[in-house]
């Protein structure tokens, strides 16, 4: 049985603030595919960070829906993006996650690439042909202070320089491009992205879900609102702490308090520095550093976990000794891959600085929890019985705003 | 009257062949010269095609982009870009 695709733009125009989206959003392949062209196609999204592509040759292929690119360093250290199709016949030129290379050759009849993307040699081609005008395709590419994204568009939204003036000084002295990829990690979620990035947005389900998390996590660094008693005064101690801990950290250079930009704009960010349980040194089982050497010029341990969230696909905790982030890239318009990473500062050592366990304990378990939720939301969401639910004003809000920036920039991408 | 140009050996141990190469003659086309039938596409060190493990010897390689410092490190080697300065032994 097919379906017909439901009006998009019907469905956009009557969406219920406060109200999960309608089923159509998370199941329709005609809906997924105007994302990856209104979403993915038209926005800044997050595709690694630059440890990813430390030294000259290192390239990185990535998938975003029908995008397939190359994120490549040069050999003057810029970082270069192109789509990872050749220009003579259009084969695939480079199929591994990772790779180093001297110039980017096309394996079918070796039409050869400089990592600037210009054509350096193609055999048997008339007098006539002129490789200047079959260099790669360029994808717009910028670094936020280590975090790289991508934009397909032939012009992408112009507020990327305010989110990155917002931002650097919080993640700056964390110094993501002195850092290496400690681990690396994709689960394919069984849900739509959109359920994906809902489920990142709140804490309300961490209590229930997360043990390994909430042993350092403040739910109510994520939205969560306390309702009775004990629960009242845990946030209370909670915000006893940020008043605090956000004056001592700001005193010493490290920006910290809350920016909410989600909404409103293209190029969507929040931004906040949040105190960790107990050691408050950073989210592991037991609060503690899981890397003696700590990131960048930093020298104390307790900096709590700066979390950083882009719209729509990426989200990051920065702690003293490591830095853990996040994409979320569409695959089906029922699955998404969720890829994490996991950064030590690049001199540390494993097995003398850090444990790779200990490194990864909780995200890794945190993951898999939170993959099996979205799996019950999107069994949930294709089942005849849904219908759209409320959100909680309490702990629900971030959400709500990770809906409304889709709903807004859906209906401006169908407008445009 | 003639010049005399130093000549090396290259051996290739997986096709078992040894030829002669000039000093100032590119592997390639010596190996090409003497019928080894041998990977290649530019010839000029951009693409890589040629690249292949060198087991023992010297050379003096020009290349232009086809192989990475790292590869080099590793034993690799262009022979369409590079003049023996020793005698050769390839792994092809």
């Amino acid at each position: 049985m097919t379906q017909a695709t439901p009006d998009l733009r019907a469905l956009l125009a009557r969406r219920r603030p406060g109200y999960t989206l309608e089923a159509p959003f998370h199941t329709d392949a005609g809906i997924f595919q105007r994302d990856l062209d209104i979403i993915f196609g038209r926005h800044w999204i997050h595709v690694g960070v630059e440890p990813d592509i430390a030294e000259p040759g290192d390239c990185m292929t990535v998938d975003i829906g029908p995008h397939a690119i190359i994120v490549a360093r040069d050999d003057d250290m810029n970082v270069q993006a192109f789509h990872n199709v050749c220009r003579h016949r259009g084969a695939r030129l480079l199929y591994e996650p990772k790779t180093n290379v001297g110039n980017l050759v096309c394996p079918y009849h070796q039409w050869t690439y400089g990592l600037d993307g210009s054509l350096l040699f193609a055999a048997h081609m008339p007098d006539d042909f002129d490789p200047g005008c079959h260099g790669l395709r360029r994808v717009h590419v910028r670094s936020l202070a280590g975090l790289l994204f991508v934009c397909l568009a032939a012009t992408p939204p112009d507020d990327f320089d305010t989110m990155a003036a917002a931002l650097t000084p919080y993640i700056a002295p964390h110094d993501i491009r002195r850092c290496k990829v400690a681990h690396s990690e994709d689960i394919i979620e069984p849900g739509n992205w959109k359920l994906t990035m809902e489920n990142n947005r709140e804490c309300y389900h961490c209590n229930g879900a997360h043990p390994e998390l909430t042993r350092s996590i403040f739910a109510e660094g994520f939205g969560f609102a306390p309702v009775g008693a004990e629960a009242e005064a845990q946030a209370e101690r909670f915000h006893t702490l940020v008043g605090t801990l956000h004056h001592d950290w700001e005193q010493g250079g490290l920006p910290s308090r809350e920016i909410d930009e989600l909404v409103g704009r293209p190029t969507g960010f929040r931004t906040e520095r949040l105190p960790l349980e107990d050691a408050g040194e950073s989210e592991t089982l037991d609060t503690r550093v899981a890397c003696r050497k700590l990131l960048g010029g930093l020298a104390e341990k307790r900096l709590g976990a700066l979390s950083v969230w882009t719209q729509p696909n990426s989200w990051h905790h920065f702690m003293s000794d490591h830095i853990v982030s996040f994409a979320v890239f569409p695959l089906t318009p029922e699955t998404a891959l969720l890829r994490t990473k996991w950064l030590v500062h690049q001199d540390a050592v494993e097995g003398r600085d850090y444990d790779l366990a200990n490194l990864t304990a909780v995200w890794h378990a945190t993951n898999r929890q939170d993959s099996a939720l979205v799996g019950k939301a999107g069994a949930g969401v294709r089942s005849t019985g849904y219908q759209q639910g409320p959100y909680s004003p309490d702990t629900e809000g971030l959400v709500e705003k990770f809906c409304a920036w889709y709903v807004e920039r859906m209906v401006a991408g169908l407008d445009s | 009257m003639t010049d005399e140009v130093t000549q090396f050996t290259v051996e290739f141990t997986v096709s078992g062949r040894t030829i002669a190469c000039d000093a100032d003659q590119f592997v390639l086309t010596a190996a090409l010269a003497a019928g080894l039938k041998l990977p290649f596409v530019c010839r000029r060190g951009i693409c890589g095609t040629c690249k292949s493990k060198l087991v023992s010897g010297k050379y003096d390689m020009k290349q232009n982009g086809g192989i990475r410092p790292r590869e080099i490190e590793g034993g690799m080697f262009l022979p369409c870009c590079s003049k023996p300065l020793s005698d050769l032994v390839i792994e092809k």
